[in-house]
């Protein structure tokens, strides 16, 4: 990913909604696969990154550049996602729902997309929904076990048995 | 077929995550098993693999419009905040008034709940306020520091009435009277935090 101008942030921040349109272009795509991998569904996935988003347009004024633009607004997709999908469990509302994710065979028809990237695609989508969480973000976007416990509230040990039972059932689905 | 009991070494192997000790006895281990090296190699593949899917994908429609739409409401809202302010004085208002309902003689309290139930209602009254609690951090952010700063404030005040009524009840679980200071109380932390929720919101 490459550096946002930090003019572009900027302007954001004061306001500009072209400057911030900018941004969605820039980052849409790494934000809405995050989205799609943690919830596995589609229509979730775009709600989900709507409003991660709407948030990241709303606290532009606590981004003080500590971190890359792009880590801060994933760390803040991770947040979205994660109190989206409490709220909706305790609301009783469908959070996840497929073994075989429409969206996901996108890429399948897409040049260059090896079937193997495919299978594992399909194969994390059909993770529970715990266990598919840690291993997208340890193992896809390379958060630690210590910040996967900061950014969802569970504890580190569990983060990590949550981590080795999906790479357990990848391996029984892949080796099918 | 890796041993059962390797699993969690073997994870912390690949991960690179084991003390140079553990890391040797596992070497060992491997050197006489081939079911583990198997494994071994299995959960490299697929840790490599996972780091190099794909690190976006685009979705299936112009995301923008939408986005674009809620910002210039947002925007909208932030103009009507004196309103609001208006309402922050109403919430004000609200504790003020009870203050002096708790000045009330009993005999001019209303609404207290019967001895029927009361278990039942103390715990409606809690797990309502749980709930708004949690929306409400969910969404404070949205709210200016000076109104956050306000219902923390009046919550305060709010959750020390609850206490010294629980307190209360606790010596003399059997008077009405002071079951109805809870709920007062309870049901004025209940309306104080759904507004809060309802304006940040």
């Amino acid at each position: 990913m490459q550096a946002d101008p930090s003019d572009l942030i900027e302007r954001a921040q004061r306001g500009d909604p072209a400057a911030f349109e900018a941004l969605y272009r820039a980052h849409v795509g790494r934000v809405y696969a995050l989205c799609l991998r943690l919830t596995a569904d589609a229509a979730r996935a775009e709600e989900f990154t709507q409003d991660a988003f709407v948030r990241a347009w709303e606290r532009l004024a606590s981004f003080r550049g500590e971190s890359a633009f792009s880590s801060w607004l994933y760390r803040l997709t991770v947040n979205v996602v994660f109190l989206g999908q409490r709220a909706s469990r305790r609301r009783g509302l469908r959070v996840f729902t497929t073994d075989d994710p429409a969206a996901l065979e996108r890429p399948r028809d897409g040049p260059g997309v090896p079937g193997a990237q495919l299978d594992l695609e399909r194969a994390v989508a059909a993770l529970p929904p715990g266990a598919r969480e840690v291993f997208v973000l340890h193992d896809v976007e390379g958060y630690r076990h210590q910040e996967i416990a900061e950014l969802t509230g569970i504890a580190v040990g569990t983060s990590k048995a949550q981590l080795f039972r999906a790479r357990r059932l990848l391996r029984e689905a892949l080796s099918r | 077929m890796m041993c059962a009991d390797m699993e969690v070494q073997l994870n912390e192997y690949v991960d690179g995550t084991l003390r140079v000790a553990q890391r040797a006895t596992v070497d060992a281990h491997l050197a006489g098993c081939a079911g583990c090296r198997a494994a071994v190699a299995e959960l490299r593949a697929l840790v490599a693999g996972a780091a190099a899917l794909p690190k976006s994908i685009e979705p299936g429609r112009d995301l923008w419009a939408p986005i674009d739409a809620r910002i210039v409401q947002g925007a909208t809202r932030n103009v009507q905040r004196p309103f609001w302010r208006g309402a922050l004085a109403a919430a004000a208002t609200l504790v003020i008034g009870f203050a002096i309902y708790r000045l009330l003689p009993p005999s001019t309290v209303h609404d207290h709940p019967e001895g029927t139930g009361w278990v039942a209602v103390q715990a409606e009254y809690e797990q309502a306020a749980d709930e708004l609690t949690r929306a409400l951090a969910f969404e404070h952010d949205r709210l200016a520091p000076a109104t956050v700063a306000l219902i923390e404030r009046n919550l305060a005040i709010i959750d020390a009435a609850i206490r010294e009524s629980r307190d209360a009840l606790a010596r003399d679980p059997g008077n009405v009277e002071l079951r109805g200071l809870f709920a007062a109380a309870s049901r004025h932390k209940v309306e104080l935090l759904r507004w809060a929720t309802r304006a940040a919101t």
